[in-house]
């Protein structure tokens, strides 16, 4: 983490994040066999990624990215292999150390952001700070009394962003995390990232898109992408 | 425990918000007991004598009517995934999540029951013993519902397979349930027992459909 830029985040988040505080972790997958259907799509697939550490698994549609980060999170059990987090199974630790963001943003669309996030926040155990900060660096503060189901698509996709910065879970799993963002909205993911790692936490996302995100490294499913 | 009732208070706040609340299984329950009458027959006698019948069967179809959105919505939406990665234990988050969205879409049921018991020429503390019965019911039907729908969840057509899967559970509620308005209305004292009895199935539903609801999550998440 040494050569890591600084956080480039807005002061009053970095003052709101440093309220909360979690252990880094190490996550290891060792031989795993993924498989859908019929298909096989990864043989014997080893994994290390250590605090401060971001990891873009690349492929094609449907060479298993999205298997594989459903794996890791701990909701797909592999054909074979095993995957641990600290040196403990992953059964044991996912729902204390995953921040998770599906293809889908986890709304309902009748509550308001403000509500929506309180929850998580209360039910994931991110703590009592206050989300405006972070909605703020997502540019989403001025939407906090709206409804989720009344704000676009990119919108939606930040404020879930939110809600896995606010969670205060160390290891990060994105499917598709740019997805419906525009240009300014991949800028403040990628700086949400890059915060995220440097206290200590990682990454690994699945895209189809070029995300610029300082020393992560590339995983290439299924040969070409 | 804090956890369980901001879950549970969330889904009485999103049924009752996104989903309607009370008004659907409400409206339908007034449709069916309104319309009973004309299919049975307008004979007073008949009617209190059906009355306890009537009032059961249309509850356990009207908690059948949402058992499909249960967990079908937070599969497609993608709460599951987030349910799932709680430190919370999936049966305790199956169980509160379940009778919160019960507490918001069925709790006039068995207030409209008694007053439609005493439509059907129910005398006034029989209607209540049925109310009663209906509302010590309402645990069972909607984890029952509940089990069938997070079996079904993302499946297509999925309501069919739930009333094939729930309704067979569903028959020692509906047999109770009735049979405690029945009993009240013929000054039988097994009302009380069939009162106790509802309630015993409802807390046995409670210690084991949870743990049946995580497993059908876990399945369909995978």
């Amino acid at each position: 983490m040494g050569d890591m830029q600084p956080m480039n985040i807005a002061p009053d988040q970095a003052k709101s994040l440093a309220q909360q505080a979690f252990e880094p972790v190490a996550l290891r997958a060792f031989g795993l066999a993924l498989s859908r259907g019929d298909t096989k799509l990864a043989q014997n697939l080893d994994l290390s990624l250590d605090p401060g550490e971001a990891i873009l698994l690349t492929g094609h549609n449907g060479a298993g990215k999205t298997t594989l980060l459903r794996t890791l999170a701990g909701f797909v059990r592999p054909d074979a292999g095993r995957v641990e987090i600290n040196g403990q199974p992953l059964s044991e630790t996912a729902g204390e150390q995953v921040g998770w963001l599906g293809h889908t943003d986890g709304l309902k669309p009748a509550e308001t952001v403000r509500q929506s996030l309180a929850f998580w926040m209360r039910v994931q155990g991110g703590g009592k700070i206050s989300p405006l900060p972070t909605l703020r660096a997502l540019d989403m503060d001025r939407w906090i009394d709206r409804p989720t189901g009344r704000l676009s698509r990119g919108q939606q996709r930040r404020i879930a962003l939110a809600r896995v910065i606010l969670s205060n879970r160390p290891l990060w799993l994105l499917d598709e995390p740019a997805g419906p963002l525009d240009g300014q909205g991949r800028t403040r993911l990628a700086e949400q990232v890059q915060a995220h790692r440097s206290r200590g936490g990682s990454v690994i996302a699945a895209t189809h898109q070029v995300l610029d995100w300082s020393d992560a490294r590339l995983l290439n499913l299924g040969g070409t992408s | 425990m804090s956890v369980l009732w901001a879950i549970f208070l969330r889904e009485a706040g999103v049924a009752w918000g996104g989903g309607g609340g009370a008004a659907g299984p409400t409206a339908f329950f007034l449709a069916a007991i309104t319309l009973a009458p004309l299919a049975i027959g307008p004979a007073p006698e008949i009617l209190l004598v059906v009355a306890p019948g009537i009032m059961a069967f249309i509850a356990l179809l009207a908690v059948l009517q949402s058992a499909e959105r249960l967990f079908g919505d937070d599969l497609g939406d993608g709460t599951l995934d987030l349910y799932a990665l709680t430190a919370t234990s999936l049966p305790w988050l199956a169980l509160s999540k379940t009778l919160g969205q019960a507490f918001a879409t069925l709790f006039p049921l068995p207030i409209i029951a008694t007053i439609g018991g005493m439509m059907y020429g129910l005398p006034p503390q029989p209607a209540l013993i049925l109310g009663l019965a209906l509302l010590m019911a309402i645990p069972a039907l909607s984890l029952i519902a509940g089990f069938a729908g997070a079996l079904v969840a993302g499946v297509r057509r999925g309501g069919l397979l739930i009333s094939l899967i729930a309704t067979p559970m569903m028959i020692p509620v509906l047999i109770f349930a009735s049979s405690a308005g029945r009993s009240a209305l013929v000054g039988d004292e097994r009302d009380v027992a069939s009162l106790l009895l509802t309630a015993a199935v409802s807390l046995a539903s409670i210690a084991l459909f949870p743990f049946g609801i995580a497993a059908a999550i876990r399945s369909r998440l995978s």
